[in-house]
């Protein structure tokens, strides 16, 4: 993850964001790396989520970061949710956990 | 939310799916037909079934399934919607009712013109020239520049020119335009069909999808792009040198070095991916085109042999040239679709299904819409049925040949079976 921290807000954020799956190899967005920052503002009640994806071709693209947004607007009803998508740094399979890595070769 | 990213690009599923509906259908009845027929692979291969069965496989399965998931694969590719999914539902059209015309020739074909030739290579030739047409406009609306998009754009003319050259061919016994030897016509139409339709489409598809099926990021792009240079040129002189009389025979094998050249890089492409997969453990569907990839180094070295016994050793190799045909048609190819439609027609369905339930309910994955064990159940008949092939023809033995081609309608069954339980799965919430 690019965010180097995070508030105890934010992290279970990040644990709400561990349900979504990526369809194609089965692993969550956080353990592939796909979730650069988290910026949850309790005063302004915004939650903001950059995220990117493996390649810009994905065919499930769109639907993992629907499902961040339902997720999201599910969880935090009373915040404004918006997911960013960048394309900036780009995604490396260097950025896959430990966790990730595992789960992948399961 | 932003958006604008392939799933948004998706073609229907109703443009789709039919083409994963059909083509098993075609699979089976080239399976059965040469369940019945085997004897013929012992004999002359231009004959009535072999021919059959070879159309039967090349349009009926393997152009079909191309079409159907190329509509799903393009956006992936071009990163653009596709032009025209009526364009789509014409080509099927014309294909399918091409289809079976052409077929029903060969099957009574004596090396004579009828109708039904010219009816079914007619709508095949119309139905090809409106997929072509759709593919080209679609890469001209994209702005993406790499070796995936050249290879498929130049994939879809070579289609074009194979099947207007086959129907040339069958008039051509008739009118006698071109006065070359039956054979040297048929040569070109089978290397621009083989090589300059499908190996390029597969080598364009696997350059984008094998490292995200993967996950590699560091690709061997000077491989793809002198591929592409030598395949090109092999083919262009292949066909240029059909249409001149009193060609040296060097320049023939330059052409045909210069594919095989493009077709180890290829390989070695894929090679490197292999070597460098973040994604170690292959799912049935990359075990598959794993074993596919296999099969076509074996197919490329018994057509090497085939070379080299006729021309170098003056043996009689005919054998040995039908192995590298099963090898590449029922090994390859087959091989290929069987793994890829694993990674493709699951998320058109899924998106289908449960694009909008994501987030809201627990749903399934797309992998959990196939049997594995039926997927694993068909790989393994598949090599069995490829192995007793091999041993039947090396060795002359009918048996093992009734047994190859039970287990390849065995195959063609499960894979089927497989298929038309993701086509007609059941929307399943997951508690």
């Amino acid at each position: 993850m690019i965010q180097q921290n995070f508030t105890d807000e934010e992290l279970k954020v990040v644990e709400v964001l561990k349900q979504v799956p990526d369809p194609e190899v089965g692993v969550n967005i956080v353990d592939l790396g796909l979730v650069y920052t988290v910026i949850k503002d309790d005063e302004k009640k915004t939650l903001v989520v950059d995220v990117t994806l493996s390649t810009p071709g994905c065919p499930v693209g769109d639907t993992i970061i629907q499902h961040i947004q339902t997720i999201l607007e599910v969880t935090y009803p009373e915040y404004a949710v918006t997911v960013n998508l960048v394309w900036e740094p780009q995604w490396t399979p260097d950025m896959i956990s430990e966790q990730g890595k595992m789960e992948l070769n399961q | 939310m932003q958006a604008g990213l392939s799933t948004k690009n998706a073609p229907s599923i109703w443009v789709v799916a039919p083409h994963f509906l059909l083509a098993p259908v075609s699979f089976l009845m080239a399976s059965l037909y040469l369940l019945f027929h085997y004897g013929a692979l012992l004999g002359y291969h231009i004959s009535a079934p072999v021919l059959t069965v070879l159309h039967l496989m090349i349009l009926g399965w393997v152009t079909m399934i191309i079409f159907g998931a190329l509509y799903q694969l393009i956006p992936v590719v071009m990163e653009v919607k596709l032009f025209s999914e009526t364009l789509a539902y014409i080509t099927l059209t014309g294909l399918v009712s091409g289809l079976f015309f052409l077929i029903t020739a060969f099957m009574g074909y004596e090396f004579q013109l009828t109708n039904n030739f010219i009816i079914g290579g007619s709508l095949i030739i119309g139905a090809v020239l409106v997929f072509t047409i759709n593919t080209l406009v679609t890469a001209l609306k994209s702005d993406k520049k790499n070796m995936s998009k050249l290879y498929i754009v130049s994939s879809a003319i070579y289609l074009l020119l194979t099947v207007m050259m086959g129907l040339f061919i069958v008039l051509n016994l008739k009118y006698a335009w071109l006065t070359k030897a039956h054979t040297e016509l048929l040569e070109t139409h089978v290397v621009i069909g083989l090589v300059g339709w499908f190996l390029m489409l597969v080598i364009g598809v696997a350059a984008t999808l094998m490292p995200m099926f993967l996950i590699v990021h560091k690709i061997r792009e000077d491989y793809l792009k002198w591929g592409f240079y030598l395949i090109n040129a092999g083919v262009i002189i292949i066909f240029t040198i059909t249409f001149i009389n009193q060609v040296p025979e060097f320049i023939r094998v330059v052409a045909y070095l210069m594919i095989l050249s493009g077709l180890v890089l290829f390989l070695l492409f894929n090679y490197d991916v292999f070597s460098h997969r973040m994604r170690k453990k292959l799912d049935i569907g990359m075990k598959l085109s794993a074993i596919a990839l296999v099969l076509l180094l074996l197919s490329v070295i018994s057509f090497v042999l085939v070379y080299f016994g006729n021309n170098v050793l003056g043996l009689g190799v005919g054998r040995i040239e039908i192995i590298a045909g099963i090898l590449l048609v029922y090994g390859f190819f087959t091989g290929l679709i069987l793994g890829q439609t694993y990674k493709t027609l699951p998320f058109i369905i899924w998106l289908f299904h449960y694009q909008k339930l994501v987030g809201k309910q627990k749903t399934p994955l797309p992998a959990d819409l196939y049997s594995d064990r039926l997927a694993t159940i068909h790989m393994y008949s598949f090599v069995i049925s490829l192995l007793l092939f091999m041993a039947g023809l090396l060795f002359t033995v009918k048996l093992l040949l009734i047994l190859a081609a039970v287990a390849m309608v065995f195959t063609s069954i499960v894979y089927g079976i497989n298929v038309y339980r993701m086509i007609f799965h059941k929307k399943q919430i997951i508690k």
